[in-house]
């Protein structure tokens, strides 16, 4: 069972180029989505996105800069819940960069959700369907490798 | 009462209440047996299963003059549904990175 969302993909960037997009509110824009986002441990800002009904989720997450390692490393608190001023579930996001072979290597590990929920033993019967999404992703991350990224 | 439902993870962040769900993830108990694992009131024991039940972690039997608590799949399911949720969000926004990066690359 994941403890935790976790994604990692290569891209044939330098860290620097990458680091850009994840930095810049515009580039961010282009593909995460909208903010006032800036590289400073502190610095508090929201990306909205749209309602969703089912998780009853208002559709703004609210973040707080907690690490900034240029090129290296990024990290930001991931808060989320159904508005109306009602509590915000924890969770925190984290992106790694690494150089490797004339390229960056991206992890994200977006984590920190309510402590040890995923200890609960009724959790273990869900493992399957994980597995199956991190093979998924397994795949996913080989043909992007590899260079054939299925569009 | 409950003012509002609440979502999956405020009901499993108190201590408590994931205590609650640990003693039954072994067996059903009662409202009473679960009591005595804890110091607070029986009242306030049930609160916390009262506020289990709607969000449908636990459902409730009456069998004889015990109620009897037993763990349910649906209040799982959301914490699954938001995990899911956001394994997908994640993988379709670093895929949307990579075709810029890539359009980027070919205009070179």
């Amino acid at each position: 069972m994941a403890k935790f969302i976790q994604h990692q993909l290569f891209y044939p960037h330098p860290p620097e180029i990458v680091w850009e997009y994840l930095t810049d509110p515009e580039l961010m824009a282009l593909w995460l989505m909208k903010s006032e986002f800036r590289p400073v441990v502190g610095h508090e800002f929201q990306f909205r996105t749209k309602p969703i009904a089912d998780l009853d989720f208002d559709g703004v997450f609210y973040c707080e800069v907690l690490e900034v390692v240029p090129f290296k490393r990024l990290s930001y608190s991931w808060r989320f819940g159904p508005g109306d001023a009602r509590p915000l579930n924890n969770s925190i996001v984290n992106w790694t960069l690494t150089e490797k072979d004339n390229g960056t290597e991206l992890l994200l590990v977006h984590n920190g959700f309510e402590k040890e929920v995923y200890m609960l033993p009724i959790f273990g019967s869900m493992e399957e369907g994980w597995l199956k999404n991190m093979h998924k992703i397994q795949q996913l991350l080989n043909t992007t490798t590899n260079g054939t990224a299925p569009a | 009462m409950e003012q509002h439902r609440l979502d999956a993870f405020q009901v499993i962040a108190d201590p408590s209440r994931r205590q609650i769900l640990h003693l039954l993830s072994k067996d059903s108990l009662t409202i009473n047996s679960l009591a005595e694992n804890f110091d607070m009131s029986r009242p306030a024991v049930s609160k916390h299963i009262k506020v289990l039940y709607n969000a449908g972690f636990i459902s409730i039997q009456d069998i004889g003059r015990e109620r009897h608590c037993i763990l349910k799949q649906d209040g799982f399911n959301e914490l699954h549904e938001w995990l899911a949720y956001y394994d997908a969000f994640w993988g379709s926004k670093l895929k949307k990175l990579e075709t810029l990066l890539n359009d980027k690359l070919n205009k070179k």
